[in-house]
């Protein structure tokens, strides 16, 4: 039957109908919906399966590693950049294997668009020798998900689904069977320490036999050829389906041959070597970094990202492919009008969101000369109210807080520093270098902005929820225990909504660190004004509104509390009622009391 | 036909993209669309793409599109550049906009109200395949009414 499916949907159909029973990941953008399909899958034909978010993606590897090792065909689901977090599980589930199979889905984002890296997750196969597939389609991503896990079954290594935004979340009509939903797991561990407590010596055993598994699968590893022109194309995933469009639109069927590889690694060299050696002029088109193209032994008369006939950086989208084809001579110059860009709209948090209260409060306190460490969430936004001056990586608030103030300690410099983390990004890693700032004495404050949901990737569960996916009884892991039980003396809980109270308390925990010359926590807590809930359940006024003989149009309220909702017009401030919500937060940000709300 | 969706976070463009696959698929053509939203639920752009009966991938480069819909003024020069010579504009005005919030209470509604003004612009999918598709949609009678407000 047919479903008007994303990408991301179509893997969790083609892993669930294929067997996979285990499922882990952590929400990254542009890879969230695969685990909430599987969740719904799960549910709606009540599969014997597990299928549930992790606290991190090294979490995720592992318990995925070992329920293959349990003999259940598992999977992992994560963004690009959450690969590089269970790159140590990752490397070595490769040497061991995956007695009853293991597909790796990393979603790259080219762009980037809502990443840090535009990072090539097939380069992490190619490193970790497991074949890595990469689909051109929602189709594709539906039956090469089914395919990955039975080759991965077959020769017992961990197959990775490269998927790229442009797949993830674009959608088609897929084709779907909807069978093999009552599959069941048959979890049986069979011991073998050699290979699963393997010592250095028997690593390199295991690697001998990796090595063999991936040459047979380079001879399976065959390409498929489109149209029957000179100019050979090689390609694989997105990029095919966007060479196909422009050989169509220019009708160039009879100047262009299309070489496909599904399987953009291990590719067998020498036969490939032998098709190049046919042709005069190859191409070599890939999204985004060149993996087939380095696998190619002579590159002589081949273009591609190598000789920079392809640009080496940002997303190769049609507009771009389009001018290499005129480069080469393929098609004719056309006279292409420059691309227009949007007009920039910069993102902000959303009005009424208890993040943009406590960044309030924190910059009222602490002010422009503290180092704002921020994180990865939607308080990365926090940068529009000048309390973010570095994001990194997931939980790098802490650890770069503690960098600066030793670093600063070295010189006598006096600044204060600031961490700011989410709820779920200090469980996923936040928690670890915090235990470094307890036993070495790092004297930071640090702000963790709970809004209890992973807000940015569709507000997922975090560990502190008291049901799980399918609304059934969790555990709830109380931040503010985690925190006293790791041993720091200052931990207080307040709303972040309560703007006079949090800045007598943040005042406190400066004079804590300065005086202790210790880390100090403050949590600042508002549910998510975006989930139903969240907004169902928040203050809400008759009507905020600007007093116009009060306000002098100094703009302290758009600059210092930057809420999208308040607007500039003819000199003044004005609230937006299509997108207000009537918090009223931002009274407190006006120095003349020119805002007012009704009750 | 290829098609360009611009609105903003939180609006709804994405339903309205699923709206119009479901249209075409009731008629058995097929449907691809691709959409960019990265922070886009933080009042940024969300920009989709669709191709229906053509095509294997759904991206479409700028000067290319049949049918353009931007559900905000800001972004009509932007959408105006991915038209063909021949290509339509359909636009929701701030205006509309206010009106449909103070009779609706809910902008999203101007999703019905603007899919109403792109029907009356082609000749594919007619006013009945696209109110079979909305009387199964949530708040189906009001987005019905909503539709109905779009005939000039």
């Amino acid at each position: 039957m047919k479903l008007f499916l994303s990408g991301n949907e179509a893997i969790a159909f083609g892993l669930v109908e294929a067997g996979v029973r285990f499922l882990s990941g952590y929400p990254g953008t542009p890879s969230s919906e695969i685990m909430p399909t599987a969740v719904e899958l799960k549910k709606r034909y009540g599969i014997n399966g597990y299928y549930e978010w992790s606290v991190n993606e090294k979490s995720a590897m592992e318990e995925a590693t070992a329920a293959s090792y349990a003999n259940i065909k598992s999977a992992v689901a994560f963004k690009q950049v959450g690969l590089n977090v269970a790159m140590d599980p990752f490397m070595n589930t490769a040497l061991t294997g995956t007695p009853g199979g293991l597909v790796v889905v990393s979603a790259d984002d080219p762009g980037p668009h809502s990443s840090q890296t535009e990072q090539d997750s097939r380069f992490l196969a190619f490193f970790a020798k497991i074949p890595v597939m990469d689909p051109s389609t929602p189709q594709e991503a539906y039956s090469f998900a089914k395919y990955a896990l039975r080759l991965s079954k077959e020769f017992e290594i961990p197959v990775m689904i490269r998927t790229t935004t442009r797949i993830s979340h674009s959608r088609e009509d897929v084709d779907i069977d909807l069978h093999g939903f009552s599959e069941k797991a048959e979890p049986i561990f069979r011991k073998n320490t050699d290979r699963f407590a393997a010592t250095p010596h028997f690593r390199y055993l295991l690697h001998k036999e990796l090595n063999k598994k991936i040459e047979k699968i380079k001879q399976i590893n065959k390409p498929k050829t489109y149209y029957d022109g000179d100019f050979l194309v090689i390609t694989s995933g997105i990029s095919f389906a966007y060479l196909y469009d422009i050989v169509e639109t220019y009708n160039l069927q009879n100047k262009i041959k299309l070489l496909k590889f599904y399987m953009p690694y291990p590719i067998d060299s020498f036969g490939l070597q032998k098709i190049i050696d046919k042709h005069k002029k190859v191409l070599v088109v890939e999204e985004s970094y060149p993996l087939i193209e380095m696998q190619i032994q002579n590159r002589k008369n081949v273009f591609g990202r190598i000789d920079k006939t392809i640009p080496n950086e940002g997303e190769l989208i049609v507009d771009v492919l389009e001018n290499v084809f005129q480069d080469l001579g393929i098609v004719n110059n056309t006279i292409k009008t420059e691309v227009v860009k949007p007009p920039f709209k910069r993102p902000s948090l959303c009005p009424g969101c208890g993040h943009r209260s406590a960044f309030f409060a924190v910059k009222k306190v602490f002010g422009t000369k503290a180092v704002y460490t921020g994180d990865i969430g939607c308080y990365t936004l926090g940068l529009n109210l000048k309390a973010v001056d570095t994001v990194h990586c997931m939980g790098a608030s802490v650890s770069f807080a503690f960098g600066f103030d030793k670093a600063f300690m070295l010189g006598g410099n006096k600044q204060t520093v600031v961490a700011t983390i989410g709820d779920s990004t200090f469980f996923h890693s936040g928690i670890t270098p915090l235990i470094n700032a307890v036993h070495n004495n790092s004297s930071f404050l640090l702000v963790i902005l709970d809004n209890a949901t992973v807000a940015m990737t569709g507000n997922q569960k975090t560990p502190q929820d008291v049901t799980d996916s399918y609304n059934n009884t969790a555990n709830a892991v109380d931040i503010k225990k985690v925190v006293e039980g790791l041993g720091v003396e200052f931990v207080e809980v307040m709303d972040a909504y309560d703007i006079e109270n949090e800045i007598e308390l943040l005042k406190r925990a400066k004079q804590h660190i300065q005086d202790a010359k210790k880390p100090a926590v403050v949590i600042l807590k508002h549910p998510c004004i975006y989930t139903k809930e969240g907004l169902e359940t928040n203050i809400k006024y008759k009507k905020v509104y600007v007093d116009k003989d009060l306000c002098t149009g100094c703009k302290v309220c758009i600059d210092a509390f930057e809420c999208p909702s308040l607007i500039f017009k003819n000199g003044k401030v004005e609230v937006d009622k299509v997108t207000c919500i009537n918090c009223g937060q931002c009274v407190y940000s006006c120095p003349f009391d020119a805002i007012g709300v009704k009750q | 036909m290829k098609l360009v969706i611009l609105g903003i976070g939180g609006m709804g463009a994405i339903s309205l993209s699923k709206t119009i696959a479901q249209i075409a698929m009731n008629k058995d053509m097929s449907v691809k669309s691709t959409e960019i939203h990265g922070m886009a639920k933080k009042g940024g752009l969300v920009e989709i793409y669709m191709k229906i009966g053509e095509g294997v991938s759904p991206y479409i480069p700028q000067g290319d599109a049949d049918f353009a819909v931007v559900l905000d003024e800001l972004y009509s020069e932007y959408a105006v550049s991915f038209l063909n010579k021949n290509g339509k504009l359909i636009m929701l005005s701030n205006n509309d906009k206010y009106e449909i919030v103070e009779e609706f209470g809910d902008a999203k509604f101007a999703n019905s109200f603007i899919l109403k003004k792109f029907i009356d612009k082609q000749n594919i999918i007619t006013e009945d395949d696209a109110l079979s598709v909305l009387k199964n949609i949530k708040q189906s009678e009001k987005n019905i009414e909503a539709f109905k407000r779009g005939a000039v």
